[in-house]
């Protein structure tokens, strides 16, 4: 079918098999748009900040616009979305389910890593993938280890669900073509052929020349001629436009572009001008342009919210084809570097990270980017505070030298330089231990030279070899008790939990509590907030926002704020017709601690009440140091007039009274610290 | 000889406090409130025609204070002493010093009130009338003794210990077995001590499943001796009602008949004057009941009664204080309604513990079939020292599923309280209930079926969710952008 004889009946949409889907692209004549407003874009330039609330005022274009897909899910968007936006991935998919039925959701999954930073064991990931309801997954690999995709392969394929396996490129020596079509092949041979997949370049540092992408692609295309490709570049190099022309002149079937008013420097293509570029160069596209000028208006009524969230490095960075950070961790980084006071560092982390990825060799994209910030930007930090600016400095000159001069040849150092070399990642992360015994997966390029163990490990190196492990983390990580862990949480909520959360809570566990802890408490202002008051509250007496909660019209208008006393600010709102005074606590609140019991050997109050006896009418008051014996009271509460035995639940020492005669205490406030005798 | 009522003082707070003013201004005799430091601006306090300071809080202190109480009725003036229910209602030394300081007493003679308040000597003068009575032994010290009483009498556990004085479940403990009746004998000793300065205990056979059925009775000097038929107050948690209604729907007429004329019997028996409610335990698989005490005050319940009968108990009470007699006869009292009543506690409905605090906003169900006895308003504070009942609300209909609808309602549509927890998710989910519904409970009901109920807990609703986005507005209002942001 031809570009221009495309319309929203005939198009592809959620609910077509994956057969069908790649049968229908094959058949097309010109190219097919994915938008990557609702994720990459914001994660690339806005460090993922954008909110449901604005993006969904995008869905009535969307749903029009001709999209293949819009990526609206994965990567950090939901690690991002608990964390910082208190908003859930469920609800999110639930709102543009209902606002855009007709366009194919999208995700990126990390394969084993799911949407986090490690190997998940098996059984979480099957349940997490089970659960989630999304059209399309990429799935890529840091490590390009195609192994690691099995597990989301075949839950994503039995759903029905199309599977993208996505191939993380990036521009080095050892990544040929030759590399690339073995990595193909064991993709083609996961999916049991071509027919139900496309196949995903992912350029996700935006590194990849015209003319070496045209010769990727034609490569695959001529191996495999059926396999739908997708193009998936950041923009960073600066040359995302004409890279993406030659993709698609080489076999390209479908490109990944976002509203040009969300484009900044790290992100993807414009969606206009791309489309402009390709048609300009003889190659249709499918699109409807009006509704991609509604959506990249759309975009200019509330990008400026959020221009707090850029990243302070602004601009096109060729460079990036050597250090190779990718686009979706450039705000993030820079943000940990501005907040931890060391921005100042950046070229230098920068320039180390572009050595160390010719020493430890695989590809910078999540978990693999972290790794590499968190390791590049330690070793900087700790020559700059040992040795100032100088110690920089010399460290750069260090590994250069060993780098590009010497050719990695460690033998070759100056016996003081080597000594420094085996102390260089001495102070590496746990992550960074972890890839090099294998807990990712196998590294592309085999294993580091011995010297890196023998720096990272110190005298068990030769031992922490022999630990290494070949297989994939399918194989080697544990499985979880699913049953036990949900019923933890359900004992921290106090209530069984939802399948929802529950998911969450295997993804990031802490955060996760943080989340709906948040949520129970402040409801859906995450949802039903705009971004200015979200984020700064309202501003003047007068000032309103007004929302639909159920259906019913609300109104939260402020009268007034009051001046800071003791810690406290009173702030006064009309809610509808009705005046509410809320007592806010400042950080300078004096806040009365209370101790809540933990463990077994920490009594609490089963209720809030009094304390009206400590000890028992037999023995009298207890102290520090008695022993208690099994099933005696040690205190009595009352609340109301009735009372309440606290009764010592084993045989123990008494090692902390924690209240006092006549404490008013609070429901699960600490009473005593017990020993338990033997 | 009639002798009316003049003033009254009320030697109460909250509900009762409420509710009997209210009839004093039907009948508009003035009223005197009394208070203590942190009720100062209770409503009970607002809404009298005037009122005096009696005291701090602490209970022994302030409402349970005899000689304050009665310095406080001399000082104003006030020629009658209305007890409501807790507090001093069945303290027969202080009915006794009221009449002595030559005040009128609402409420039975301290001689009846002191028979009565006697649990073993009720049961010994029920027994000698002829009503049934659970098996039992009196005056319980040591544990031995109830052991010896079990094997000769072949009784087994569970067994319920409970104040010769008490009442309300205060001093009232349950044993499941051995282990636990030392502790539990302890236990019940020392609150009875505690709650009723008399720590007297008798220990009973515990009737698994029963039903909790009581009888409301007026009677005037005169020798009559009415029944308003009975109330059903089974559904309790840690033995205090919760939900209660009129009439049982446990019991048919004849056991009706037989259960209020049993009552009637007793209370003729003893001489028994004003308002007051014969408690029984209906064993629902024999059909046999058993008389359990006699409540010589008004009942918080009393309400379901008034409204099926079209009777002002309090009103009655006062009646018969003046010396006149009751204008009633029991063939034209008649009950031509069900009725609901539900206790809204000031307590976290899910642990009962009791919360504390200031009623932010208060919005009083109103609608067809619906009666509300307030004990607090919009502003007040609900503070730690005493019972927390915060509002009675009743709900009527033609028919029991007409008035379980009107309190769902009610409930679900029409109650709003702020600044404390309430009872009320949980009252409506026991409404909602299907054996609930069926009228099949048990005094066990709330405990065995906790879990299930908590789940029935009402879904969001957007009243509660505005606040809490109001609540996130504020803050950031006042605090600017967060470092989690």
């Amino acid at each position: 079918m031809k570009a221009h004889e495309i319309t929203k009946d005939n198009w592809i949409k959620p609910g077509m098999t994956p057969g069908e889907i790649v049968s229908f692209l094959r058949e097309l004549e010109g190219v097919a748009l994915t938008c990557t407003g609702m994720r990459d874009a914001g994660q690339s330039d806005f460090k993922n900040r954008h909110r449901i609330y604005d993006l969904s005022t995008l869905c009535e274009y969307y749903e029009d616009m001709l999209l293949f897909s819009s990526e609206c899910h994965g990567g950090a968007r939901w690690h991002v979305g608990i964390m910082n936006r208190k908003e859930s991935p469920f609800e999110e998919i639930e709102i543009l389910r209902e606002k855009m039925p007709s366009v194919m959701l999208q995700t990126l999954i990390r394969e084993t890593n799911l949407w986090g930073y490690r190997p998940y064991p098996k059984n979480v990931i099957e349940y997490v993938v089970e659960r989630v309801d999304i059209d399309v997954w990429r799935c890529f690999s840091f490590l390009n280890d195609v192994r690691n995709m099995r597990t989301v392969a075949e839950i994503v394929m039995k759903r029905g669900r199309l599977f993208q396996p996505a191939i993380s490129f990036t521009q080095a020596e050892w990544t040929t073509n030759e590399y690339y079509m073995s990595v193909v092949d064991d993709i083609v041979s996961l999916c049991g052929g071509v027919d139900e997949i496309i196949l995903c370049i992912k350029d996700m540092a935006g590194v990849g020349s015209p003319e070496r992408i045209r010769s990727l692609v034609d490569a695959i295309k001529q191996k495999y001629p059926e396999l739908i490709i997708q193009y998936h570049r950041h923009a960073t190099d600066g040359l995302a436009m004409p890279a993406l022309l030659a993709a698609a002149q080489a076999g390209a079937k479908i490109l990944d572009a976002e509203e040009d008013s969300l484009t900044r420097f790290y992100g993807q293509a414009p969606i206009l001008g791309l489309q402009a570029y390709l048609e300009e160069s003889g190659i249709p596209v499918v699109l409807n342009r009006d509704a991609a000028i509604g959506a990249v208006q759309k975009v200019r009524e509330w990008i400026g919210h959020y221009e707090w969230a850029e990243s302070p490095f602004k601009g096109f960075d060729h460079q990036v084809t050597y250090h190779r950070m990718p686009g979706g961790a450039f705000p993030s980084s820079f943000e940990q570097a501005e907040k931890n006071g060391f921005l100042h560092l950046m070229p230098a982390i920068l320039k180390v990270m572009s050595l160390y990825n010719k020493i430890i060799k695989y590809f910078d994209v999540t978990p693999g980017s972290q790794i590499t910030w968190v390791t590049c930007s330690g070793i900087v930090n700790k020559y700059e505070k040992e040795q100032g600016e100088s110690g920089v400095r010399h460290v750069i000159k260090l590994l250069t030298k060993f780098v590009e001069e010497k050719n990695q040849d460690f033998d070759a150092m100056e016996p003081h330089e080597q000594e420094e070399l085996l102390q260089l990642f001495r102070h590496a992360p746990g992550d960074f231990r972890n890839l090099l015994l294998g807990g990712y997966g196998r590294l592309p390029q085999g294993w580091p030279a011995d010297w890196v163990y023998k720096s990272t490990f110190g005298d068990e190196w030769e031992e922490k070899i022999k630990e290494r492990d070949d297989s994939s983390p399918l194989d080697s990580v544990k499985q979880d008790d699913l049953e036990r862990i949900k019923a933890d949480l359900g004992v921290t909520l106090g209530r069984e939990p939802t399948s929802e959360e529950f998911t969450l809570y295997l993804m990031h566990p802490k955060d996760a509590i943080n989340y709906i802890d948040f949520r129970e408490k402040y409801g859906d202002a995450p949802l039903v907030l705009p971004t200015n008051v979200w984020r700064e509250g309202l501003k003047t007496p007068g000032d309103k926002v007004e929302f639909e909660l159920y259906g019913k019209p609300y109104s939260i208008e402020l009268l007034s704020v009051g001046a800071e006393h003791e810690g406290l600010i009173h702030v006064v709102v009309k809610i509808n017709n009705k005046t509410k005074v809320y007592k806010v606590e400042t950080p300078r609140a004096k806040k009365v601690e209370i101790r809540m019991a933990k463990g077994e050997n920490e009594i609490g109050a089963p209720i809030n009440g009094n304390v009206w006896r400590i000890g028992n009418p037999d023995r009298g008051t207890i102290k520090v140091g008695d022993i208690v014996h099994q099933g005696e009271e040690i205190a009595n509460l009352e609340a109301m007039k009735m009372e309440n035995a606290i009764v010592a639940p084993f045989d123990a020492v008494v090692e902390e009274i924690a209240i006092k005669l006549n404490d008013q205490v609070q429901e699960g406030q600490l009473l005593f610290v017990l020993k338990k005798l033997d | 000889m009639s002798d009316t009522i003049k003033k009254m003082l009320i030697a109460n707070r909250g509900v009762p406090a409420v509710r009997i003013m209210h009839t004093c201004r039907d009948r508009r005799v003035p009223t005197v409130a009394v208070y203590s430091t942190p009720d100062r601006l209770s409503q009970h306090v607002m809404m009298a025609d005037e009122a005096i300071h009696i005291g701090e809080a602490p209970p022994i202190e302030s409402y349970l204070n005899m000689e304050k109480m009665i310095e406080a009725a001399l000082r104003t003036k006030a020629d009658t002493i209305n007890p409501g229910w807790g507090f001093l209602a069945e303290n027969a030394d202080f009915a006794e010093m009221v009449l002595d300081a030559g005040l009128k007493w609402v409420g039975p003679s301290p001689k009846v009130i002191r028979m009565m308040g006697d649990k073993i000597e009720a049961k010994r003068i029920a027994q000698k009338a002829n009503v049934p009575t659970i098996p039992g032994i009196s005056d319980v010290k040591e544990v031995d003794e109830i052991k010896e009483w079990m094997d000769r009498d072949n009784v087994d556990y569970p067994l319920m210990i409970k104040a010769a004085s008490g009442g309300g479940g205060k001093g009232m403990v349950k044993v499941s077995n051995d282990a636990e009746l030392p502790m539990a004998l302890a236990q019940a000793k020392s609150e009875a001590k505690k709650a009723f300065g008399d720590d007297t205990l008798l220990v009973e056979k515990y009737i698994e499943r029963g039903r909790h059925i009581e009888v409301q009775i007026v009677a005037d000097n005169f020798g009559n001796v009415f029944h308003l038929f009975e109330r059903e107050c089974t559904l309790q948690r840690r033995n205090q009602k919760i939900i209660e209604e009129a009439p049982s729907p446990s019991i048919d007429e004849n056991i009706r008949h037989e259960i209020c004329y049993t009552a009637k019997r007793l209370m003729r028996e003893i001489g028994y004057t004003t308002a007051g409610t014969v408690e029984f335990i209906f064993d629902i698989s024999t059909k046999k009941f058993y008389f359990l005490e006699v409540n010589t005050r008004l009942q918080v319940e009393h309400g379901v009664t008034e409204l099926i009968t079209g009777l002002d108990i309090v009103g009655l009470m006062m009646d018969v204080v003046e010396g006149n007699q009751l204008q009633l006869t029991q063939e034209k009292i008649h009950m031509n309604r069900w009725a609901l009543e539900v206790r809204v506690n000031a307590e976290d409905p899910k642990t009962f513990s009791p919360s504390f605090g200031t009623i932010t906003r208060l919005q009083t169900p109103t609608g067809p079939w619906i009666r509300v006895a307030p004990g607090v308003y919009e502003g007040a504070d609900v503070p730690p020292y005493y019972d927390s009942l915060i509002m009675l609300i009743m709900a009527s209909g033609r028919t029991r599923e007409g008035a379980i609808k009107v309190m769902d309602r009610t409930l679900s549509r029409n109650l709003r309280i702020e600044g404390v927890k309430t009872l009320t998710p949980l009252l409506l989910s026991i409404i909602r209930h299907e054996a609930f519904k069926r009228g099949e409970f048990s005094t066990k009901f709330i405990e065995s079926h906790l879990d299930e109920l908590v789940s029935m807990f009402k879904e969001k609703d957007s009243q509660d969710e505005v606040l809490k986005i109001a609540k996130f507005v504020a803050e950031i209002t006042a605090l600017g952008p967060q470092e989690w942001m």
